[in-house]
C-alpha cells in the first residue's frame, strides 16, 4: 500500500519537475546567472503552499508531522555551499 | 476540460502552476505517508547496499549502519516514481527523445559555454554529481528533501542550506560565465 503511495507521489513530484523546466540545464545555471528565476518562483510557491496546507492540517488535528531535518548550523551551512558548486556545474 | 488537457501538452508550465502541484505532493506525503520527499537519500541507500555487498568492512561505520541505512528504502521507491514522472512530463509534451541523435547532450546552452563533445557534458556532470551527493551528505538533505520539505515543516536547517546553496551556486557560475554572466 505505502509502496503504490510512494510511486504515485513520486510520479507527480517528477511531472511537476519536468513540467517547471527544472530537467533542463539552462534553467538551473540561469538562476545562478540571475537571468531567469524560474527555479526559485517554482520552490517558493510549492513552500508556501505546502507550508500553509500542513499547519492548516495539523491546526484541525488531521497530521503529526514528521522529525524535521535537524539543524546543524555548520553542517547545513557548508554542505550547502559545496552543493551550490555542483548544482551550477552539472544544472540538477 | 480541453484546456486542461492543452495545458498538460504544454512544455514549459508556469512555474507556479508546477510549484502547486508539487506543494501538494508534499502535504499529501505527510499526510498519508508520515514521511518527506527526497532524492538524495536514495542514491546513499542504493550506495550502501552495494558497498556492503562489495566491501563490507569499508561500508562499516557510523554513516552506514545508523544515519543512512542501506536497503530499498521509501525514498529508493519514490525515486523510481520520480524517474517515470520525468519521463511522462516529457511524454506529455512530445520532448522524450527515445536514442535520438542528441539526446545525451541537448542544451543549446551548455554548448555554447563547453563545446559541442557528449563525453565532456558527461565527465562535467559526474564530477558535479560527486560533489552534489557528498554536499547532500554533509547537508543531511539536497534540494527536495531539506530545502523543500525541510522548509515546509519550517526547520531553520533547510534555510540555512538554501543560502549556502545560492552564495556558492552564484559565485561558481560567476566563474563559469564570466564575462557572459
Amino acid at each position: 500500500m505505502s509502496t503504490i503511495m510512494m510511486l504515485l507521489l513520486g510520479l507527480f513530484f517528477g511531472f511537476s519537475l519536468n513540467k517547471a523546466g527544472l530537467t533542463k540545464y539552462h534553467k538551473i545555471v540561469n538562476v545562478f546567472r540571475l537571468t531567469d528565476m524560474a527555479v526559485l518562483q517554482f520552490m517558493m510557491t510549492a513552500l508556501v503552499v505546502s507550508m500553509a496546507g500542513l499547519y492548516t492540517l495539523r491546526g484541525l488535528g488531521l497530521v503529526t508531522f514528521p522529525t524535521v531535518p535537524a539543524t546543524y548550523i555548520a553542517g547545513n551551512l557548508i554542505g550547502g555551499l559545496i552543493f551550490g558548486v555542483g548544482m551550477a556545474l552539472t544544472g540538477y | 476540460m480541453k484546456f486542461i488537457l492543452n495545458y498538460i501538452r504544454k512544455e514549459v508550465w508556469s512555474p507556479y502552476i508546477a510549484g502547486i502541484l508539487l506543494g501538494i505532493v508534499g502535504i499529501l506525503a505527510v499526510w498519508l505517508t508520515n514521511s518527506l520527499l527526497g532524492a538524495s537519500g536514495a542514491f546513499e541507500n542504493l550506495a550502501g547496499l552495494i558497498g556492503k555487498a562489495i566491501a563490507p568492512k569499508l561500508f562499516d561505520n557510523l554513516y552506514f549502519n545508523f544515519i543512512m541505512p542501506p536497503g530499498i528504502t521509501s525514498n529508493v521507491i519514490l525515486l523510481v516514481g520520480v524517474f517515470f514522472g520525468g519521463m511522462l512530463g516529457a511524454a506529455t509534451s512530445g520532448t522524450l527523445k527515445w536514442g535520438k541523435k542528441d539526446a545525451a547532450n541537448s542544451d543549446p546552452q551548455w554548448k555554447q559555454i563547453f563545446g559541442p563533445q557528449t563525453w565532456k557534458r558527461w565527465l562535467i556532470g559526474f564530477i558535479g554529481a560527486i560533489i552534489l551527493e557528498y554536499a547532500a551528505g554533509i547537508a543531511g538533505g539536497c534540494t527536495s528533501g531539506l530545502a523543500i520539505s525541510g522548509g515546509m515543516l519550517l526547520a531553520p536547517a533547510a534555510f540555512l542550506f538554501i543560502a549556502g546553496m545560492f552564495i556558492s551556486g552564484i559565485i561558481t557560475a560567476f566563474v563559469i560565465y564570466r564575462d557572459r554572466f
